[in-house]
């Protein structure tokens, strides 16, 4: 080989190990020319109107603090989470980020240390004293103050009151006995009683985690749900296991197994069922796909405990952001009761922010979801948000698994508390 | 204007002194080091890198948080994925079915059609089009137009036999954990069988004409020729056709990704989504890379015996 060949192959070489070598860059906290730049992370919006919402959010806010810059970077939800894992403490990641509530998502990020706790800002801008305590208790479960609440959700029984006028039933029902009875009434007049799209597994989930609050009731209920207690040999989750499977046997959607939310919701909103389990988010969604809303009412799962089934989202600082102070100043306006009173109804339906007024623009469904949560003795959280990531795959394998016929109801339990004792770390 | 006139190519003769020169014996290894220096660096940062990352990862306890320390774990992930993984067992054997199916289903399809399509028929480069185009698709679209397909309301598969008055035979046909995987395993065959079948239509192009010919001349039949004449000849396709599959098939993901994540309750998962969802969706990333290499292991121990019996019997 000649010297100018090697030379060249040397140069190419070299020229690809620099670039194999680049540097990760820096996303977060910039500071130029006295402006502070902060990051913020979201998930990305479907609904225009929030989109249009946070840029207008985003600029009242930098209008009363030219000195800081707010750089919101939306990412689909998969993408959201591994973004915040593989930036965790890293210079990288964000200065705010967006995660549910519940110990199993946000709780993950908080454990594994990426949140800032906040207990310093709370007091500061007295925080404790502006959010509803139902919703506040999320943040305060590990010790300090984790996020700053931003929704509150909550989930109810979607129903076409002319579905329930055809199979005889005059009154939404209050009680599991009622809502059983009315279920076969509907099945009896020839209309599918409720819509699952049991391909997303946590749709199906509601349905049994309304039935364990209902059967264990609101304390035990809590104990199962924080595996504070044994899973194995409780009557009352064998029984929501047995209820479970005779819903799906009886009273779901044929093919639900199979198909989508999404779907299911298409299926509900054009009138095919009677019921659907949706959060406050479905009210849009209805209304956008035409449904009658004079038509369309909600009623609470009749569980029995008083409590509504919900889960909050929040808004959390990381404990890497070098500009935390700015990233709280943020936080304090964007759930301020102006800021959440006037985008009232975009995001959420029910207020965080005890001082907050507003018109719901979505009335009346919303309106009376929020009458509802303002009614309730609080909040039973959805499981996949409470149990870590892998017990809630084993939940939803084992949840499939009875409504299939694969697994026993009686059996269930003690399968799914085997899983949380061998799975302890 | 100027002509430019070109020589003619003409096959050089062969000769002694025109044969190529073996290398000597202790040439620089440095000289070459240069020219495979890229090459190195990519096969070591994308190849081997991420493997022996993998082996160490499946030794250690991470949730993949990089502020959560690893702790050295030695066998417990192994042990873990024997013994108290529930979804383990399933995936292994929904891999094997996979594989097996695979072996038999896609590769005989794909030599039939090779066969009928190797001969002069109408519209033949169009039809081998037709049946190749699947494996250029996305597998990702192909399972979203799959589902579409299943789907238990109004997809093509149930709304067919409705019209057909075949009602009693409708499924759930990705509901149902008795049948998800095999309904998955139609489109994997749909998608697949093209690019097998394009392999043995190349294959079918080196059959010496003149022995099918004399074959036939002799006086032997149809099946005789393929089974002593064709068959042999397509051996180093076989080979080919036959390690691909193994390796695809236990790579299957997007797939069953698009049209059942593994679901109803575990009933088609398989070991590459479930080293996947390990990782990235339990955050159990010492469980999920233990997984990887259990499936590396099994990979290697259905290809590389394989690929040593063929290259043993091809320098008989």
């Amino acid at each position: 080989m000649n010297i100018p060949s090697k030379a060249a192959a040397l140069a190419a070489s070299a020229l690809l190990l620099t670039a194999c070598s680049g540097r990760v860059q820096d996303n977060t906290s910039a500071t130029s020319g006295g402006q502070v730049k902060l990051s913020w992370w979201m998930v990305t919006q479907n609904a225009d109107t929030a989109n249009a919402a946070f840029k207008s959010i985003i600029g009242d806010f930098e209008k009363q603090n030219p000195n800081i810059k707010v750089d919101l970077q939306y990412r689909a939800v998969d993408a959201h989470k591994d973004a915040l894992r593989t930036t965790a403490g890293s210079s990288s990641g964000p200065d705010i980020y967006y995660n549910w509530a519940g110990p199993g998502l946000g709780g993950e990020l908080v454990k594994s240390g990426v949140s800032l706790d906040l207990s310093k800002y709370y007091e500061q801008y007295k925080w404790a004293d502006r959010f509803n305590p139902s919703t506040l208790a999320a943040y305060k479960q590990y010790g300090g103050y984790h996020g700053v609440p931003w929704t509150q959700r909550t989930e109810v029984v979607y129903y076409h009151k002319d579905q329930f006028a055809k199979a005889g039933i005059s009154a939404p029902p209050t009680t599991y006995q009622e809502w059983a009875t009315a279920a076969q009434k509907l099945k009896d007049a020839g209309l599918t009683p409720i819509t699952m799209g049991g391909k997303d597994n946590w749709h199906v989930m509601r349905l049994l985690d309304t039935f364990i609050e209902t059967n264990c009731g609101a304390e035990l209920g809590d104990k199962l749900n924080t595996r504070a207690t044994s899973w194995a040999g409780q009557p009352c989750v064998d029984k929501s296991f047995e209820q479970l499977k005779q819903w799906s046997g009886n009273y779901f959607n044929k093919g639900f197994a199979g198909l989508p939310v999404a779907e299911a919701g298409a299926m509900f909103h054009s009138g095919k069922s009677a019921m659907q389990l949706e959060g406050d988010w479905f009210t849009q969604q209805n209304i956008d796909a035409g449904d009658d809303q004079n038509n369309v009412g909600v009623f609470p799962m009749p569980t029995g405990t008083d409590r509504l089934y919900g889960f909050s989202e929040g808004m959390y600082i990381s404990k890497s952001s070098k500009h935390p102070d700015e990233a709280a100043k943020f936080l304090d306006f964007f759930t301020s009761a102006a800021v959440e009173g006037k985008y009232l109804g975009v995001f959420s339906s029910v207020p965080v922010n005890k001082e907050t007024k507003g018109e719901n623009p979505l009335a009346p469904i919303n309106t009376q979801i929020a009458e509802l949560t303002g009614k309730a003795k609080g909040f039973f959280l959805n499981n996949d948000q409470n149990f870590s990531t892998d017990v809630t795959t084993e939940y939803w394998r084992i949840q499939n698994g009875v409504t299939s016929g694969s697994i026993a109801p009686k059996e269930a339990g003690a399968l799914l508390q085997k899983f949380i004792d061998t799975h302890k770390d | 204007m100027a002509t430019v006139s070109t020589a003619p190519t003409t096959s050089r003769p062969t000769h002694p002194s025109h044969r190529p020169r073996t290398p000597r014996r202790g040439l620089p290894v440095l000289g070459a080091l240069p020219f495979l220096a890229p090459a190195l660096a990519l096969y070591g940062i994308f190849l081997l890198f991420p493997i022996v990352s993998a082996i160490y990862l499946s030794f250690v306890r991470w949730n993949g948080f990089p502020t959560v320390p690893q702790i050295w774990a030695g066998l417990a992930n192994y042990q873990d994925i024997f013994t108290n993984d529930t979804v383990f067992h399933t995936a292994l054997r929904n891999s094997v079915i996979w594989v097996v199916l695979s072996l038999v289903v896609p590769t005989v399809l794909a030599l039939l059609l090779a066969l009928a399509l190797n001969n002069r028929l109408l519209g033949r480069n169009l039809l081998r089009s037709a049946f190749y185009i699947p494996a250029v698709l996305a597998s990702i679209a192909v399972a979203t137009m799959w589902t579409w397909i299943y789907n238990p309301n109004s997809g093509l598969v149930n709304s067919t036999l409705t019209s057909l008055g075949l009602s009693s035979w409708i499924q759930d046909w990705l509901g149902d954990p008795q049948i998800a995987l095999y309904s998955v395993f139609v489109a994997f065959v749909w998608q697949t069988t093209g690019f097998s079948m394009v392999l043995f239509l190349a294959g079918l192009q080196t059959v010496p004409a003149d022995l099918v010919e004399a074959a036939k001349l002799d006086g032997a039949s149809a099946w005789q020729t393929f089974r002593n004449v064709t068959l042999p000849a397509l051996r180093p396709t076989f080979t080919v056709v036959l390690v691909l599959t193994v390796i695809s098939s236990l790579k299957v993901f997007d797939l069953i990704v698009g049209m059942t994540n593994g679901g109803p309750a575990q009933s088609s998962q398989v070991l590459a989504l479930w080293s996947y969802s390990q990782s990235f969706i339990n955050h159990n990333f010492g469980g999920g890379n233990a997984l990887a290499v259990v499936l590396l292991v099994i990979t290697l121990a259905l290809v590389l015996p394989y690929l040593m019996w063929t290259l043993k019997e091809d320098e008989r």
